[in-house]
């Protein structure tokens, strides 16, 4: 162990003015025993609220997206964990340095856009299938201006493995995720009423209806409602060859969030 | 059930003109829909008066929260919303935009600008407000991006950069909408930046022109710096311009010249820092300016709004400009030629003795900064500042938000400039904090207090005082039934009689009113909302839903 690491692993707000001076010292404790420690560690201290692959739990949001609200240095993750983040439920955790740099190692290990790297296909023709399925209309790709009745898949890779990828292409119904779900209502005097439920309190709704126009709705005014867990999206089981599909895969899984630091840095 | 769905949703793909579209002609009649508030200021003109007047003297004592949304962030909330066929789209701190629902504060998106970890922003993380556009909403970031939203979805259309936000430039303006090009600039007047306003193609974010603040080489005004100090000379933009469509002409009230207290670097006028530039719309061109404070030694942004009113001027009709200014003195301008027609202390001011019938300041000798300190009025954050003012064609009165007997002590030293770090070359100091929240008011009344004052725009004259104890940098909304609304730092919200500036009510809010109060109706029913601390307030009249 070196001076620098000595410091860094007993002296973490020591470590936080280094980074704060703008130089990025070698992550310590960063093999592959350390990040199967990380592992441990993220199991027992972390899962709880981010889930137990890092993709998000009911709490945390999801930490294998490549980007991070705080903060995507290593010098950010470390004042996360040994801080928290004021205002919201990430507290401080009581961990030892080396315990923070293992957690760091197997957080940068999830990163789901990894899995872009290991994709079938080719991504260059994807975009090709992506456009001749006109994918566009409902979903932008980041490229277009248009297609905002779908998911934003402009940083998709990020967020989806190649299996659920596949799945969401071959089975829209199978997971359809609450901000999709609609709601169907009839109200008291006859009117039909249909849109994206965006959200639902004792009270009310607000949603987004076809033509774009956002409004909400008095649970009082209505006679019935339903909440329509199904998707508008077609299944393109059958519809789209093999080879497109993987071509298809890929490139959504091309489609990842720049590194904040990446994009802003000059 | 999901084939009838799909129809519905895939109609929405060819039958998006339902969808409510804000169009510019619709901005430019904005006082012809007062049920909306469409821009920062309710209409062009930026007069901050609106002509619903449901709530009036008779029944203002039946005011009622109606909701309040609470920001995520605990930052300074400053922003004034838009209200749009029943949505609100405010900016809440740093970035993040929320578009909700009026009639129960309930949010229908929320989106969220990815920071990078380090910023460079002068005085906190604020953002003043967003604008509209058809379906697209526009708000600028603190690492000084334009940003343009899907108004329906919140998803982002595009993502221009506007400056580096490593040499300390940041974008806290609430954008203004002419025609078809988004109009922002950069906040940094104390971090040495050289500033400009550009006009971005709304549908593209493409750069159409641009106007540098701070004349670069070559360019008319550069002769007012010496040597190279144009290059930090700061000009700032952070609060919103106005426009007139007959004239085509935009309006914008310029910052502070850099380094704010040491003017001893940069001899001469320093334009166009501390003017009001009147621009063509379609190409940036100047048309006319006029400096309020020449050489400006105290911090004295001339980043009001610019009001635009149309007066009987000596008999005549005339297309004025209104301009409650930083450096304590109100003038009445000609906005189409740019003349001076007036100009008169407002509040108690030491630095001048007086303007000459060119509209001239004359300093008043041994005001400069020094090195010991030197007692100036009004002190460091002005006579008034960025927050609203107000004039009202019922009572042809002109409402500003004052800091009336108040003084800073003002420092000044050299100072190198170092790229993204605080430029000021001095610094001011006095009891009353210049930006920050706090609950205890103890300073001594010596040191100023706030009011709320109506000013003859043909005479200058002062019509009426509200006074409070502390300062305040609440904004003012004014209208048709004469009533005005504005709150305070005490954290106060109050309506006034506009004619009289009798309180009429008042409703503690916990925290500082650091913003300026808006009204629209919800289903046919009046509301005005206001942001306090880190929530939107919405109060309406008990008997409305």
């Amino acid at each position: 162990m070196n001076f620098r690491l000595s410091v860094l692993l007993f002296l973490p707000p020591l470590a936080m003015l280094h980074a704060q001076h703008g130089s990025s010292p070698d992550r310590p404790f960063s093999t592959p025993d350390d990040e199967a420690a990380g592992a441990r560690s993220f199991r027992s201290q972390c899962a709880a609220c981010h889930g137990g692959d890092a993709t998000g739990g009911v709490v945390g949001p999801s930490l294998a997206t490549g980007n991070f609200k705080n903060g995507g240095s290593d010098e950010a993750l470390f004042r996360v964990i040994t801080k928290g983040v004021p205002g919201t439920a990430m507290t401080a955790f009581p961990l030892n340095g080396r315990e923070v740099w293992q957690l760091i190692a197997y957080i940068r290990a999830v990163n789901i856009g990894k899995a872009a790297e290991q994709a079938k296909g080719d991504a260059a023709k994807g975009e090709q299938a992506f456009n001749t399925n006109r994918c566009g209309h409902c979903h932008t790709n980041g490229k277009t201006t248009g297609g905002f009745i779908g998911p934003d898949l402009s940083d998709i890779g990020s967020h989806r493995s190649l299996s659920q990828l596949e799945s969401a292409i071959l089975e829209p119904d199978a997971d359809v995720g609450p901000d999709y779900w609609s709601l169907r209502a009839r109200t008291k005097n006859g009117q039909t009423i249909t849109g994206i439920r965006l959200n639902e309190d004792m009270t009310s709704f607000q949603i987004r209806e076809a033509s774009g126009r956002l409004r909400s709705v008095w649970k009082t005014d209505l006679a019935s409602y339903e909440i329509v867990r199904t998707s508008p999206m077609p299944s393109f089981k059958g519809k789209i060859s093999g080879g497109d599909l993987d071509d298809l895969i890929a490139y959504l899984a091309s489609l990842r969030a720049q590194p904040i630091s990446e994009v802003q840095a000059k | 059930m999901k084939h009838v769905l799909a129809t519905v949703i895939i109609c929405g793909l060819f039958c998006a003109s339902a969808l409510a579209q804000v169009s510019f002609d619709r901005i430019v009649r904005a006082q012809r829909e007062p049920q909306n508030w469409l821009t920062y200021n309710g209409n062009l003109g930026s007069t901050h008066h609106s002509a619903l007047d449901q709530i009036n003297a008779a029944n203002v004592g039946n005011l009622d929260l109606k909701w309040v949304s609470q920001a995520q962030s605990l930052e300074k909330f400053e922003a004034t919303p838009l209200v749009v066929d029943g949505v609100m789209y405010v900016s809440e701190p740093p970035n993040t935009v929320v578009a909700i629902d009026t009639r129960t504060g309930r949010p229908f998106w929320i989106y969220e600008h990815p920071m990078p970890e380090t910023t460079y922003v002068c005085c906190g993380n604020i953002n003043r407000g967003v604008a509209i556009l058809d379906s697209t909403i526009f708000v600028g970031t603190l690492d000084a991006h334009l940003v343009a939203l899907d108004a329906s979805t919140g998803r982002k259309k595009w993502e221009t950069t506007v400056a580096d936000y490593t040499q300390g430039y940041a974008v806290t303006v609430a954008p203004l909408v002419v025609k078809d090009k988004v109009i922002v600039g950069p906040a940094g007047g104390e971090r040495g930046i050289s500033g400009f306003l550009a006009a971005y193609d709304a549908q593209t974010g493409k750069e159409v022109w641009r106007f540098n603040t701070i004349p670069h080489p070559g360019e008319p005004g550069n002769e007012t710096w010496p040597g190279d100090s144009w290059k930090t000379g700061g000009g700032s933009v952070w609060v919103t311009g106005s426009y007139d469509p007959e004239a085509n002409l935009i309006y914008w009230g310029i910052g502070n010249p850099g380094p704010d207290w040491n003017p001893s670097v940069r001899k001469g006028a320093n334009l166009y820092s501390d003017c009001v530039v009147a621009l063509d719309a379609d190409t940036g061109k100047l048309k006319w300016y006029y400096q309020f404070t020449p050489n400006d030694e105290w911090d004295f942004d001339s980043v009001q709004v610019p009001v635009l009113a149309d007066l009987s001027w000596k008999g005549k009709p005339r297309k004025t400009m209104l301009w409650g200014n930083r450096n304590g003195f109100f003038y009445t301008l000609d906005r189409t030629g740019g003349q001076f027609l007036r100009g008169n202390a407002f509040v108690k001011q030491t630095w001048a003795v007086g303007i000459d019938e060119y509209g001239k300041p004359i300093k008043a000798p041994g005001k400069s900064p020094s090195l010991s300190g030197t007692d100036v009025w009004p002190g460091v954050q002005g006579g008034t500042n960025w927050y609203a003012p107000s004039f009202s064609p019922h009572t042809g009165l002109f409402y500003v938000t004052a800091w009336e007997d108040y003084h800073t002590n003002y420092f000044t030293w050299d100072q190198e400039y170092e790229a993204g770090k605080s430029y000021t070359g001095g610094g001011a100091r006095g009891p009353i904090p210049s930006l920050s929240r706090q609950p205890f008011i103890k300073w001594g009344p010596e040191w100023g207090y706030g009011v709320v004052r109506a000013l003859n725009p043909v005479t200058g004259e002062k019509v009426w005082d509200y006074k409070m104890r502390d300062v305040s940098d609440a904004g003012i909304l004014t209208t048709a039934s004469d009533l005005l609304f504005s709150g305070n730092r005490e954290g106060y919200f109050f309506v006034l009689d506009a004619k009289t500036g009798k309180e009429l009510w008042k409703k503690y809010l916990g925290s500082q009113v650091s913003a300026s109060p808006i009204t629209y109706t919800v289903d046919g029913v009046q509301y005005v909302s206001v942001a306090a601390g880190h929530s939107m307030f919405t109060f309406g009249l008990k008997a409305a839903r």
